[in-house]
């Protein structure tokens, strides 16, 4: 009894990065279908090869780093996809109005809730002393639209696919990431019992 | 000095005048063109100076010097500046290439020299190196024609442009310009439509419109809910597709915006202050329309719904119904209201009106009942429209005392009955009854004993002790009370018996009954129905009319009448006494076939005659009067009628004069609806036993003795024939008795058309001649045939030969009697049988040496030919001649088969033996001198 009740506390942890993970992989399989209703609705899309740089980059933190370091890095960028999502949610109910409740403005919300709670989860993890990388400032909405090229609506709706894929790339990477925190996290419990 | 000063002002003049007019009369050149572009727009305005009215100019893309204007216009100086200003819009966004101007004065005589080009540069110029597309977010209405052109990124490569899915054909303008036209564009989508610039490998650039429709507002109507200010809708119209937040509609109201449609995308405005005139403006990019409207506030009253609806007092039978309102001038408006009453899926109006009216009496109620009431009103002068409604409200009345129940007393014998009541609807009992109370009194007897029943019960049984006459009242008790007591006296029992029963015909499944009315019928008349020959708990039911002064009294009943179903119905005065029985019916309100065929059908015969009888069926499956049976006789497919008796106590039927067979009768019973199914019976007709004698024994032997004596008459006459065909005379042949002289024929050759038939018989020699002449037609016919006919009565043709046949032919002829009767077998022509003829292996030896000998043959050589020609005709098989004889007589073949004898086709001897020669023996019985006519 008492081995058990000594390991609640790493059970704990190993569940919540576990929960971030899933979390992680639900986000990125909604931010897949986010953007196959996008290309449907903007049908040009299909052939379009996004090029020019990123929209979120990883200059904020160097090079080799810690798995815990990796998942403050990849917060870092989700808050910065975070601002963005939030700049496009406000572009688009700018433009169009908040009567078109589609699949689309549908699961654009769920995203945004759900992102918000992954954030929460991997800022309750690194609380825990497995922060490093300094938190990115916020972002305005008005420099996102700097980002767009011209504006008019068609650099909006390029604007607003690459959001989306930035959206897919840097929750894919921070499923990875908090996959591989977990694991180590696993292993180090399996060592201490 | 002055010399060069004096030159100096002729140059001058010189040039001032080259300026001005050449020496040909050409106007001078326009001065000071200017461009200013508008690129929204897609115009370009010019101004220049010049003492001209008319002018020529071009435009050009720059770069491919196409011309894309070439127009000679007349445009006049503004008096104030003294400039020329014309405005020329432009196909294609003028970003999309570098376009230059030029323009010329012109007079009637000549033209002037082209100003300087003047350059409005395009985005396509080097320094801007980045893809474009021209024009941008542009919104146009459905159907019109819109030009887009592409400006290519250096060195990238144009591929195509694309309209939404469809692939545009695109013209170059300039190095790195492509442009292209659509013509009668549909409606957008939500986010517009793309127009997407590619390259060979990738997105360059792109465009979105947005085509849609301008406003299509209408119906503006406006009217006030509060007295004071004004509430004005109208209807959208069409969609106008155009879903982007900058190009939606915007809406004002006599100048005003309207905050409501604007933002929160509603089709109403308000104003705080009634105007008597309004006018909506709707505009969007694509246009606007002007909606107007007039009226006068009190036409255009709306009220609001009653607030804080609620009933002050409730009754049995009424409410009291209370209301407010939130707007205190509503107070002195004279208005009505409209309420509306719902219970049990019943609706109905009521209208009250009044200078404010906020409350209501609701009379016509039902007690014990469930209301639910909704309130609305409006003005009553000039009456626009209802109000809102209110909620619903429910009001639930209160109970009160039952009605008083209809009660009958039905006897079922002197002594026994029943009363009745009918159970009271909720309308009559007006809350849930608690249960009933029976109170009973006799003449003999003071006071009443009262019996309380729970409310299920309907009935109570009544026992006359003393045959006095017993009163019952019967009341219903709810929570409210008890109902007033509804008193019966027992009614004089009268069987059916007793009366005089008409029969009662229904009419479309009721009754219609009349009787004459009765003076001591004070009270009036009840009509009491059961079902006929009802015993125990029987369905009565009763109907009660009141008193009537004409002369007849009629009533039609059709309540819980059952097709098929006789009843008892019976008239009752009623009066302060016991009801007294008038007239009494039996009938079926509606009469069906019955379901059940006669019974007991049984059939007996007398004679040739068939008595069929059968019983009725009982009351309860007539299901209508009998009205009589049809009696049929069944065939195989359908039924022959045979009687129809319409007498329905007649139940019995002879049928006469049946011949012996089987026959199948039915009976049916019919009424007016039809007949029954009918009862089937089965009946074979037997003889009786004299006729069995004579028809069984006597006839058929007088039958066969008849046969008989036609049989004899017959063989009689034709007794030449019978005699030819069974009983023939067959000629014994005769052979001479030396066998032993030398070889060679002993033929007489006879003319062919002479035969004559030699025989040689020594008892023939006594009776008869020994030569016969053949006939032609037996000699052919017996050429044709091989073998004898030997059941010929004619002397049979035969002819022998003197031919010598060894020792060993005697005993060959003797052990080859097989090899003969071979022969015979295989004459079959022969086809008679001769029965009684002895056969010859024991009259063989006795008749050795017979003189009919059919030779055979000895020698190898000749019966080898022989065999040949035998083989060939097959049919003559019986009977072998020699072969010498056969070549040496040129009628051998003729004459080869007319030897033979009779055989029998089961026996491998002769039928006729050659004793029979030697002793020929007729057939010398009775019948055959019957038939030869000898005695």
């Amino acid at each position: 009894m008492e081995g058990a009740a000594d390991s609640d506390t790493p059970v704990t942890e190993r569940s919540a990065a576990d929960r971030a993970a899933a979390l992680a992989r639900l986000l990125h399989r909604d931010c897949t279908r986010l953007l196959e209703l996008y290309k449907e609705r903007e049908s040009f899309l299909s052939q379009h090869a996004p090029g020019g740089e990123r929209l979120v980059t990883l200059a904020l933190c160097p090079e080799a780093l810690s798995t815990g370091e990796q998942v403050g890095h990849v917060r870092s960028a989700l808050r910065r996809c975070m601002g963005l999502l939030e700049c496009l949610i406000v572009r688009e109910v700018e433009e169009m109005g908040e009567e078109l409740e589609g699949e689309y403005e549908s699961l654009r919300k769920t995203v945004r809730d759900r992102l918000g709670h992954l954030l929460h989860s991997t800022g309750a993890l690194l609380e825990e002393g497995e922060g490093g990388c300094p938190p990115s400032p916020p972002l305005q909405c008005t420099e996102g639209q700097d980002e767009v090229e011209a504006s008019g609506s068609f650099a909006a709706k390029i604007w607003t696919y690459r959001v989306l894929l930035e959206l897919i790339h840097w929750t894919d990477s921070a499923s990875q990431t908090l996959h591989l925190f977990h694991s180590e996290k696993h292993g180090q419990q399996q060592q201490l019992l | 000095m002055q010399g060069w000063v004096t030159l100096a002002l002729l140059l001058s003049l010189g040039v001032k005048r080259s300026l001005t007019q050449n020496g040909l009369g050409e106007p001078p050149v326009p001065r000071g063109l200017t461009s200013n572009p508008d690129l929204p727009a897609q115009t370009l305005s010019l101004r220049w100076q010049s003492d001209s009215s008319l002018f020529d100019l071009e435009i050009f893309h720059t770069e491919l010097m196409n011309v894309v204007l070439n127009e000679t216009v007349a445009v006049k100086a503004d008096p104030v500046t003294g400039l020329h200003s014309w405005t020329w819009h432009s196909p294609l966004p003028l970003e999309c290439t570098s376009l230059s101007v030029h323009i010329r004065a012109r007079n009637q005589l000549s033209v002037s020299q082209w100003s300087p080009l003047q350059t409005i540069p395009g985005s396509d110029i080097p320094v801007k190196s980045e893809s474009y597309m021209f024009p941008q977010d542009k919104m146009v209405p459905v159907g019109s024609n819109m030009s887009f052109c592409c400006i290519v990124k250096e060195k990238e490569d144009f591929k195509e442009i694309m309209y939404g899915r469809q692939e545009m054909n695109a013209t170059r303008l300039s190095r790195r310009t492509y442009a292209i036209t659509v013509t009668n564009q549909p409606a957008s989508g939500n986010t517009g439509t793309n127009v997407i610039c590619f390259s060979q490998r990738l997105t360059l650039t792109g465009a979105v419109v947005f085509v849609g429709y301008p406003p299509g507002d209408e119906g503006l109507v406006c009217e006030t809910r509060d007295l004071a200010s004004a509430e004005c809708s109208w209807k959208k119209g069409r969609d106008t597709r155009l879903r982007m937040k900058r190009s939606r509609t915007k809406y004002t109201l006599n100048g005003r915006d309207c905050l409501e449609a604007n933002e929160k995308k509603t089709w109403w405005c308000s104003s705080k202050v009634w105007e008597e005139n309004w006018t909506l403006v709707a505009r969007n990019p694509l246009g606007t329309v002007q909606l107007t409207d007039s009226a006068q506030l009190t036409d255009r009253v709306h009220l609001l719904a009653p607030a804080n609806v609620t009933v002050v007092e409730v009754k049995a039978w009424s409410a009291t119904l209370q209301w407010s309102w939130s707007v205190a001038a509503y107070k002195k408006l004279e208005m009505v209201c409209q309420l509306r009453l719902f219970t049990h899926e019943l609706s109905s109006t009521r209208n009250y009106g009044g200078p404010g009216l906020s409350s209501v009496v609701l009379e016509g109620l039902w007690p014990d009942s469930d209301y639910t009431v909704t309130l609305r009103c409006g003005s009553k002068h000039s009456f626009w429209k209802w109000g809102d409604e209110s909620g619903p409200y429910r009001i639930h009345t209160k109970m009160d005392r039952p009605d008083a129940l209809d009660v009958w007393m039905w006897m079922d014998s002197s002594n026994t009955g029943c009363v009745f009541w009918k159970p009271l609807s909720v309308r009559k009992s007006h809350g849930a009854l608690d249960g009933y109370e029976v109170s009973q009194s006799s003449a003999e007897e003071d006071g009443w004993t009262t019996v309380s029943l729970p409310p299920g019960n309907f009935s109570y049984p009544i026992i006359l002790n003393n045959s006095s006459d017993i009163t019952v009242a019967v009341a219903a008790r709810n929570p409210a009370g008890l109902s007033q007591p509804s008193t019966v006296t027992t009614p004089a029992y009268r069987a059916d018996s007793q009366l005089s029963v008409s029969e009662l015909l229904g009419t479309n499944g009721s009754f219609v009954l009349s009787w004459e009315p009765n003076v001591n019928a004070s009270s009036g008349y009840v009509v009491e129905w059961f079902p006929t020959g009802c015993s125990g708990l029987c369905p009565v039911d009763w109907k009660k009319l009141p008193e009537s002064d004409s002369s007849f009294t009629s009533l039609l009943i059709s309540d819980s009448l059952v097709a098929g179903v006789r009843y008892t119905v019976s008239v009752y005065s009623l009066s302060t006494g016991a009801p007294l029985l008038l007239q009494r019916w039996q009938g079926y309100s509606q009469e069906m076939i019955p379901s059940q065929s006669v019974s007991e059908l049984s059939p007996n015969q007398t004679g040739s005659d068939v008595l069929l009888s059968w019983r009725a069926t009982d009351m309860k499956q007539q299901r209508g009067f009998i009205r009589g049976y049809t009696i049929y006789l069944a065939n195989a497919a359908h039924l022959d009628l045979i009687a129809n008796i319409t007498d329905p106590e007649v139940q019995s039927y002879r049928v006469k004069g049946l011949s012996l067979s089987s026959y199948k009768f039915v009976v049916k019973a019919y009424t007016s609806a039809g007949e029954d199914a009918g009862a089937t019976v089965a009946i074979k007709m037997e003889m009786d036993t004299a006729d069995m004698l004579f028809v069984g024994i006597l006839v058929p032997l007088g039958i066969m003795f008849c046969c008989l004596i036609l049989i004899s008459i017959c063989c009689y006459k034709k007794r030449e024939w019978v005699k030819k065909a069974f009983y023939p005379e067959i000629p014994g042949p005769k052979v001479p008795g030396d066998w032993s002289s030398p070889q060679g024929p002993l033929d007489v050759k006879p003319s062919p058309h002479s035969l004559v038939h030699i025989v040689e018989s020594p008892e023939w020699d006594f009776t008869k001649e020994g030569l016969f002449p053949v006939p032609e037609e037996e000699e052919e016919s017996e050429n044709d045939n091989i073998e004898v006919d030997t059941d010929s009565d004619e002397p049979a043709l035969l002819r022998y030969y003197n031919q010598v046949v060894g020792d060993g032919s005697h005993s060959n002829q003797v052990s080859d009697s097989s090899g003969s009767s071979t022969a015979s077998v295989g004459s079959t022509q022969t086809e008679i049988t001769y029965a009684g003829i002895q056969s010859p292996t024991s009259s063989q030896g006795v008749c050795g040496g017979g003189s009919y000998r059919p030779q055979m043959q000895s020698v190898a050589g000749p019966k080898i030919e022989f065999e040949a020609d035998f083989q060939d005709d097959g049919l003559n098989t019986g009977y072998k001649p020699q072969g010498s004889w056969q070549l040496d007589s040129p009628e051998a073949e003729n004459l080869s088969g007319s030897l033979g004898s009779p055989t029998s086709v089961t026996s491998s001897q002769f039928l006729i033996p050659e004793c029979s020669e030697e002793k020929p023996q007729p057939p010398n019985t009775w019948f055959h001198n019957l038939l030869s006519g000898k005695s």
